[in-house]
This record gives C-alpha cells, structure tokens and sequence, in this order.
C-alpha cells in the first residue's frame, strides 16, 4: 500500500538524490491532468469498491503507477483510459485480498470490507442507489458508472475493464436491467 | 434473442442529463421509451447515477497535486536506490554460500568422527534392499492412507498459509 513520506524521510533526501525518478511526464503536466482526472477517479474506486478509505488509498497508487508506466499515449482520451485501467485493476487486487483475508481469518477479526459508503449528508435518492449498487457484482458498478457518469463509450469500457467489445454490449444491458430493478424504477417484464 | 441496443438509448440518456425528461421531450419519444425495455432502464437509472456522481465527486477530499507529485518522487526515488542496491545483497548471498562451502570442505577433510560416519551411513544405504522394502512402505501408505493424506496436505497448506501471512504483513 502506498505508505506517506514523513518528515523523516526529508533527512535521507540527500542520498535519494542519486537515484533518479524516470516519469512519464514533467510536473506541469501531471498537475494538469492530476486536477482534471483526480475527483472522477476518486468517485469511481469509491463506488465500485464502496469504501471511501480504500479509495483514498487507492487514488494515490493509482496515480504512482500511472507515473511509474512507461506509456505512450495518442490522445488525452486514450491516457485517461489507461488511468481507469490501473484504477481497475488496483480495486479487483484489493478485493480479491479482501476475500482471502476474509477465508483464513479463523478468528474471524478481520471481515472483508463491505461496501460501506457514507450514507452522511446523501440524499434519499443518493442512499437508494448506494444501496442498490452495493448489491451488484463489482464488474457491474464499474461498467455502469463508466457509461453513465463518465460518459465513455462501449469500446472505451471494455478497454478499461478488459472485455472483449463484443460481450460488452449484453454485459452492460444485463448491469442496467439489474439496477433499474433495484431502483425500483422498471418493473421485471417478459421481453422478446 | 433479446436486444442490448436501441438507437433511442443516446437520446434518451441526453434528455434524462440536460433535465429534459419526462416532460420537455417529444411525445414520440415518451412513446418509445414506454415501450422500450431498454430506453426505459435507460431513463430509469440515468438520473440516479447523474445525481450520485455529483454528489460523490463534491464528497472526494482530494490531496493536492503538487503534494501527490513530490510522494511520488520520493517513492520512486526510494524503490530505485533499493533495486541499485540489490545487486549487491545478491553478491553477497554468494559469498555467504561460498563460505559455508568452503567451511563445511575444511571440516570434512579434517574430522575423522565425519569421515567415519559418512562411511557407515554409505555402507548401510548400499546394503538395503529396495525390491524386499517396496512391499512394505506401500502396505504401511495404503494402511494409513489418512495420515499420508494429512501430512501432504499440511505440506501444501503450511506454505500457503506462510505466504498469506507475509502477504498479510
């Protein structure tokens, strides 16, 4: 996990001073898109992991690695998926230890993190659907929170979730019928 | 086969956004959407998600940039004096093992007692007669399959457990 520096750490600068830092951008520039990305990112690791603690955590890693990556990028859209992409992946590693923890704590003091957004200060309709999102699969929230309130589009999802472009389409129709339904907003029906 | 797309589904979702829907959209498409099972999922979730991301990006506390930047130096910095150094410790497990190498050949040359023994352990491992043995070491694992099966299971599982708790760490 990523461990803050502390003031400790200032005195050994000195001797860090040799090793160089290879990034993939200059300051400026990952300032600039730290600004534009950071929030968005913050709120997609929080509801796909439904803990605001973890995407604290999560956040900071994210953005080391994404510095630490020797990527080249086309475009601005094409960088901010490969962000999305190491959040992804952070938050599916964070879970699976989540879950072992979870199966050899015989103890039984240690519990995988529920999703435990903070319902403080949400309104009705804001707790609803933490509520409702809480009871999808992880994949689920992502793939609905990239389409709906990141506004990327289907190839972008299954670049950033790993899918093939082709099973993304029924996957996504499947998450929305799934939330609607706990949202009481469609009622289940026979389709053709 | 159930549908996954509609053309209506973009439209939708921009009326849904800009606050337009229900009333502020075209008859048709109020139409449509009634009958649509996927316009209706659509405009049923899309408000939902607008107003919760709104109210989660206001919730973020983010760390500054410039502070995320200079951890992320330090951090970095940090891991390549460790990886420079590695090298290093690798030599000197090296020179460890030769050591031990050389301590254990010195002591062998010279100790009589362990010349000694190793001569009898040689001699008895060459006596034994495997065909008369393998008989009996598979009587006794089919007779005590339980504890065979225990004991492989321990050694699977001490590592595993090994791992975790270092993983844990």
């Amino acid at each position: 996990m990523f461990r803050d520096t502390t003031f400790n750490d200032v005195s050994r600068l000195d001797v860090l001073d040799d090793a160089r830092a290879d990034f993939v951008m200059d300051e400026e520039a990952f300032r600039a898109f730290y600004d534009r990305t950071a929030r968005g990112v913050w709120a997609y690791l929080a509801r796909v992991t439904g803990d605001r603690q973890l995407a604290d955590d999560l956040l900071q890693e994210t953005f080391y690695r994404f510095l630490r990556a020797a990527g080249t990028y086309e475009s601005e859209t094409h960088r901010r998926n490969s962000l999305y992409r190491i959040a992804t992946n952070l938050a599916r590693d964070a879970r699976r230890r989540s879950l072992i923890r979870a199966a050899f704590s015989l103890a039984g003091d240690e519990i995988e993190r529920a999703p435990s957004f903070d319902h403080a200060g949400a309104t009705e309709r804001n707790a609803d659907f933490t509520r409702a999102m809480s009871r999808l699969k992880p994949r689920d929230r992502a793939m609905l929170w990239l389409a709906y309130a990141e506004g990327a589009s289907h190839s972008e999802i299954a670049d950033v979730l790993g899918l093939r472009p082709g099973s993304l389409k029924p996957m996504l129709s499947r998450a929305r019928r799934r939330l609607a339904e706990l949202l009481g907003g469609a009622p289940e029906r026979n389709r053709s | 086969m159930r549908p996954v797309e509609c053309e209506f589904e973009a439209e939708v979702l921009a009326a849904v956004l800009q606050s337009r829907w229900p009333e502020r959209v075209d008859a048709s498409l109020r139409a449509h959407v009634a009958g649509c099972a996927i316009c209706s999922d659509v405009a049923a979730i899309a408000g939902a998600v607008d107003e919760a991301r709104e109210e989660t990006r206001a919730q973020a506390t983010i760390p500054d940039s410039g502070r995320v930047w200079w951890v992320a130096q330090m951090r970095a910095r940090r891991e390549a004096a460790k990886a420079a150094g590695r090298p290093i410790t690798g030599v000197q497990v090296i020179a460890l093992a030769c050591a031990m190498g050389l301590l254990g050949a010195c002591f062998g040359a010279t100790s009589t007692w362990f010349q000694s023994a190793l001569g009898r352990m040689v001699s008895s491992v060459a006596g034994l007669d495997m065909k008369a043995w393998l008989p009996a070491v598979t009587a006794l694992v089919a007779g005590h399959a339980a504890l065979v099966a225990g004991m492989a299971a321990v050694i699977l599982l001490v590592p595993a457990a090994v791992w975790l708790a270092v993983l844990r760490e």
